[in-house]
């Protein structure tokens, strides 16, 4: 069974102590930060920061304003379109969930920085020879029975690390018991083919303006890097057919050269 | 074996050889510096050097040096299609220019693709370990396999060149295999560049995000390689002061004006099929009508007339519109479309910029030095 991490941004209240557990755990370097247009920090996700909360103000019914606080990192895709697009296989998903990075396979390609449809793998730009940095899903820790760093760090139970489907379960059971509050939909559950990270919300991403931070809503249900797996399904059978119609028609040309020059002769 | 130290010289009539002109010296200095900028880039890495970042992982290299790169480079295997599948040996002249170039276009590929790997000395690293799931995992076994096709390509005029006799005899007998395999690593590879697209859709324009990427690509680069004969075939010639195969190139322009008719009419069904919204004014819009009208439309326009396949400069100019068009595509399809959704911009840097045009450059003077060196054209060929 799969591990996963239920999200409920009702409950968060934008300290950021998963971000600093994240960095503690993984050792990551602070960097010094500058001014946002809201009060989010650091500005983007990169090779140090496998995580961050999103600070946004959203417009009620009645007119107030009123917080919302998005944490982001990895999604640990059921189907990953990384670990479809990684050329030597660097980026795999284990059975437990976390879908994890070998350092010593990497070729720096970027791949699966153009293929992650949540613009998640991040390059160590300041390094010579870089490598690919993302949130792990602390496999290290789950290796050793402990959970997430960041889940384990929040204080008002807002990330609740769990098996995926009984999370799930309880998504849909607190959806159901306060109607109005939750968006009726899990963020997570079929989008891009599922993941491990599960939000409720209680608005769409959409609404929050955030559908083009990471969190597209126009994703589908079908895993976007089975177009590839798909695409290479067919290659042996291109290969195939093209072969075979090669040298088949380079004899047949041949042939109907010699006789026509035959012909000539004759004539 | 025959005997070594007494080989004939080949025959060399190039007026001016030797001589250092303005343009070479030019060239030189191009890849001075490209060698400069590629230690630069080595040491101080990516970040520093370029103007790639995690909202543009891919930039200038992957659109040309790559994707371009290797579709200009597509002669190799339309022209031995040409000649050995479908048995049109009147071509046969245009054939081993065409090998030359499509060789020094992966090599550009392939040095383009080190500078621009993180680890570039993992670059061997799909040899070995692998993800049969993944497009480039495939596009790079087949541009290995194909480049060491060319490479024995031309291995075999060296050895005509050295009067080796019997091992050129070896290799013309095993040549339809190696004519195959050509074709069907191209086919492969050629269509799988623009099927890398297909896991991006979400961020890509409507315009080019098609599930029919992998046809559209293999067509284009069917184009951008019988473009790229036509141009090379005859600006050598004014530059050995030779005559163009102006006996075959009109009927080979007829060729290429259909197969940008092909690819026309494949764009516009896809776009129809999916239901693209075609119709804007936005940049990418323009961009896409410029592709679409200025060159593939019009190229096959202009090889419609008689007069222009019959005349050196409307060649010129067809074939180099056309080829304009493979390379532009190119372009659009991994940034322009890709910058629609972007909220950042990226323009290459320097060092991005220095890298493509000195391997322009060393592909030109490598392929002075091959022309000069080796059997190439149809005169030299000992019968
Ligand atoms: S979110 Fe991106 S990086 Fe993470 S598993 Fe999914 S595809 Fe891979
Ligand atoms: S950058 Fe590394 S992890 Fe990402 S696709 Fe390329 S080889 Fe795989
Ligand atoms: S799971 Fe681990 S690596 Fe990922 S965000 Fe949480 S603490 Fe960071």
């Amino acid at each position: 069974m799969s591990k996963a991490v239920l999200i409920d941004t009702s409950k968060c209240i934008g300290c950021r102590a998963c971000q600093v557990a994240c960095k503690s755990w993984n050792d990551l370097p602070g960097k010094s930060t500058t001014f946002s247009d809201t009060w989010e920090n650091p500005k983007f996700l990169d090779s140090h920061n496998y995580t961050r909360v999103l600070f946004r103000e959203i417009s009620q019914p009645g007119g107030d304003l009123k917080w919302q606080f998005i944490k982001r990192q990895c999604m640990h895709c059921l189907t990953p379109a990384c670990a479809s697009a990684c050329p030597v296989g660097a980026l795999i998903r284990l059975p437990e969930g976390p879908v994890v990075y070998n350092d010593d396979k990497c070729i720096g390609c970027r791949y699966c920085m153009m293929a992650c449809p949540f613009q998640i793998p991040k390059f160590e730009w300041e390094s010579a020879v870089p490598l690919i940095r993302k949130c792990t899903f602390c496999a290290d820790r789950q290796a050793m029975g402990q959970e997430p760093a960041c889940t384990s760090s929040c204080p008002t139970d807002a990330l609740l690390f769990g098996e995926r489907d009984k999370l799930l379960k309880e998504a849909h059971r607190r959806i159901g018991a306060h109607p109005g509050k939750y968006y009726p939909e899990v963020y997570g559950e079929r989008t891009g083919g599922g993941a491990s990270m599960l939000y409720l919300t209680t608005a769409s991403f959409d609404n929050i303006g955030i559908n083009h931070l990471g969190f597209r809503t126009d994703l589908g249900d079908y895993p976007h890097g089975l177009y590839g797996r798909e695409w290479m399904s067919k290659v042996p059978w291109v290969a195939l057919t093209v072969g075979s119609l090669a040298v088949g028609l380079h004899y047949l040309n041949k042939r109907r050269a010699q006789v026509q020059s035959q012909e000539h002769k004759e004539e | 074996m025959t005997q070594s130290g007494t080989t004939p010289e080949l025959k060399r009539w190039y007026p001016g050889e030797g001589k250092v002109t303005p343009f070479r010296l030019a060239l030189y200095a191009l890849v001075m510096l490209g060698l400069i900028s590629g230690a630069i880039r080595l040491f101080f890495g990516l970040g520093a050097t370029t103007n790639l970042n995690d909202a543009y992982p891919w930039g200038l290299w992957i659109s040309f040096d790559v994707l371009a790169g290797v579709a200009l480079a597509g002669g190799g295997f339309t022209m031995a299609a040409t000649i050995y599948i479908f048995n049109l040996k009147k071509f046969e002249p245009l054939l081993r220019p065409a090998k030359i170039s499509a060789f020094l276009g992966y090599l550009m590929f392939v040095i383009g693709l080190f500078f621009d790997l993180g680890q570039p000395w993992r670059i061997w690293h799909p040899m070995i370990m692998w993800n049969p799931n993944s497009v480039l995992f495939e596009v790079a076994w087949c541009v290995m396999l194909y480049t060491t096709v060319l490479g024995i390509d031309i291995f075999i005029m060296a050895l005509e060149r050295w009067q080796k006799h019997d091992w050129v005899k070896f290799f013309r007998d095993i040549y339809l295999v190696l004519v195959v395999a050509g074709v069907i690593l191209s086919t492969l590879h050629q269509s799988s560049l623009g099927a890398l697209y297909l896991l991006l859709p979400e961020k890509m324009s409507d315009l080019w995000a098609s599930r029919a990427i992998g046809p559209l690509f293999f067509t284009s680069a069917v184009i951008g390689g019988m473009s790229m004969i036509i141009l090379e075939s005859i600006i050598s010639a004014w530059a050995y002061k030779r005559k163009p195969e102006m006996d075959i190139l009109p009927s080979f322009a007829k060729g290429l004006g259909l197969v940008l008719l092909v690819y026309f009419a494949m764009k516009v069904t896809d776009l129809y099929a999916r239901g693209a919204t075609v119709w804007s004014l936005d940049a990418p819009h323009l961009a896409f009508y410029f592709e679409l009208f200025g060159c593939v439309a019009f190229p096959a326009l202009l090889l419609y007339f008689h007069e222009v396949r019959n005349s050196q400069k409307g060649l010129l100019w067809a074939a180099g519109i056309a080829a304009f068009g493979v390379v532009f595509n190119r372009f659009n399809v991994s940034l322009t479309s890709y910058g629609g959704y972007r909220t950042f911009s990226y323009f290459p840097s320097l060092v991005e910029i220095i890298i493509t045009l000195s391997l322009i450059a060393g592909g030109i003077l490598i392929f002075d030095f091959l022309t000069k060196n080796l059997p190439v054209y149809k005169s030299e060929l000992a019968e």
